[in-house]
């Protein structure tokens, strides 16, 4: 019996709550040794926070279109260093796909390209896949930012969906550089806390 | 001192949402990471809130993009993991900073390295399935070209190891002529890896050469291939020493014993 075969149910799901978690872990494990279909699973699973992540950080459709498949490229070939030790997987993917997106709006050439770009804390509801776990995951994540305070919750968004470095961050929000480290940080405390997670 | 470091413990919140610039100061605080336990360990716990982050703009993606990342996942060779030793305390691998920066420029690099080896690879193996379908072919002709392919995955393989080594730097910098070299550098096995795009063609009868220049010694480092598309295939050089730079020379083909021109590009190596 081929045991992709029994867990092939398992990985179709575009489930993303915290029991399809393992899942992405045993798919990733499979990836690594170079199994074809985990990764075709695995990224039925996790192309659209993929893409959304960066495309909420790029905005430019064919740059994040790139970027996306560089992500996923590499999700493929670095596999094997993927240590559950270290975190889950779809949090090992994701922060490939947002450091990627930073990686490119830092570089020189996108640099021009940024001076367009506005920041735009709700999300894009246009663009956004109508499927029930990610408005589940919106909604969680919009009421957890609600409980932020103001300082608190621009400084993340500002951050991790505007790709601003922490400087920029406490540039636009006219606050100094100690102040926005500590907001970003206890943000995300409070964050982690409502979120549920470890 | 404890100030200095409680600052710093500050930073985990900027460092887990990438919003912390490249420079001396993500640079302090990787290494910081790597002997903090509780700054690793809340990094950890943000990076869990960017995942909700991530899956809360989930987007659609094109449609086509599936089929090209499939396509590609077919072509491309996977790194292979990192072996860990037994002698290697647990606790160390706790404390490994995970995904540092740097790691990902040089993973960006890799890839692109990566498409670039892939199409000498394309290369070579196309010339030996058109030699196997000669009816005539030559055994010694096929022979060689085998020879070419074995040594292209010997090529393969001291490329992923440079690659996937735990502390490479990625350097990269325009020649003097135009065009750019991307050099990954392992400090630990002295060993480095040029690919570049866009240097200027060259005329017949003329090379491209890499060279380490010592302080006190100029080493050939080797030829660079003919480029393809304007790209050059991953040369990977071994043997640096402490204030090597890396230097690129017009040469008379086949190559020089020492440089006959003026350097185009000379860029320092950290080791």
């Amino acid at each position: 019996m081929n045991p992709n075969d029994s867990d092939a149910s398992r990985f179709t799901s575009a489930a993303t709550d915290r029991r399809g978690e393992r899942d992405l872990d045993d798919l990733l494990v499979h990836v690594a040794r170079g199994d074809q279909d985990a990764f075709e699973a695995l990224y039925d699973r996790m192309v659209g926070p993929v893409y959304g992540v960066i495309r909420r950080v790029l905005r430019d459709p064919s740059q994040s279109e790139e970027v996306a498949q560089e992500v996923l490229l590499e999700v493929w070939r670095t596999a094997a260093r993927f240590d559950p030790a270290m975190g889950g997987a779809a949090t090992w993917v994701t922060t490939i796909a947002h450091r990627r997106a930073i990686d490119r709006i830092r570089s020189t050439t996108a640099a021009a390209e940024r001076e367009h770009r506005t920041v735009d804390v709700s999300p894009p509801h246009d663009e956004v896949a109508e499927a029930v776990e990610a408005s589940l995951d919106r909604e969680r994540v919009r009421r957890c930012l609600d409980g932020l305070t103001d300082v608190q919750r621009e400084s993340i968004t500002l951050a991790y969906y505007g790709g601003n470095s922490y400087r920029q961050v406490a540039e636009l929000l006219h606050v100094t550089l100690g102040a926005i480290k500590t907001r970003i940080r206890d943000g995300l405390i409070r964050m982690r806390d409502c979120l549920g997670v470890s | 001192m404890r100030l200095f470091r409680q600052d710093l413990h500050l930073l985990a919140g900027a460092y887990a949402l990438d919003a912390i610039e490249p420079g001396s100061e993500l640079t302090r605080f990787t290494r910081h990471l790597n002997r903090c336990q509780s700054c690793a360990s809340e990094v950890r716990g943000f990076r869990e809130v960017g995942t909700a982050m991530a899956f809360a703009a989930t987007a659609e993606a094109p449609a086509e993009m599936r089929d090209r990342v499939l396509t590609a996942v077919a072509r491309t060779r996977q790194l292979p993991p990192e072996i860990r030793t037994h002698a290697r305390p647990r606790q160390a691998r706790a404390r490994t900073p995970w995904l540092p920066w740097l790691s990902g420029a040089v993973a960006t690099a890799a890839i692109a390295v990566a498409v670039f080896f892939g199409f000498a690879q394309a290369h070579t193996q196309q010339q030996l399935n058109q030699a196997q379908a000669q009816n005539h072919t030559l055994a010694q002709q096929q022979a060689r070209v085998e020879a070419e392919l074995t040594q292209a995955k010997e090529h393969d393989q001291a490329l992923a190891q440079i690659l996937g080594a735990p502390q490479v730097q990625l350097l990269s910098h325009s020649t003097t002529k135009g065009g750019v070299a991307v050099v990954v550098v392992d400090a630990a096995t002295r060993k480095l890896v040029v690919a570049t795009s866009g240097l200027p063609p060259l005329p017949a009868g003329k090379v491209y050469q890499l060279w380490l220049i010592g302080p006190v010694k100029i080493v050939s480092a080797g030829l660079l291939p003919t480029a393809q598309a304007g790209v050059t295939s991953p040369v990977v050089a071994t043997g640096l020493v402490k204030g090597d730079k890396l230097g690129l020379t017009v040469e008379p083909a086949p190559g020089s014993k020492q440089p006959t021109t003026t350097p185009i590009l000379a860029l320092p190596i950290p080791v």
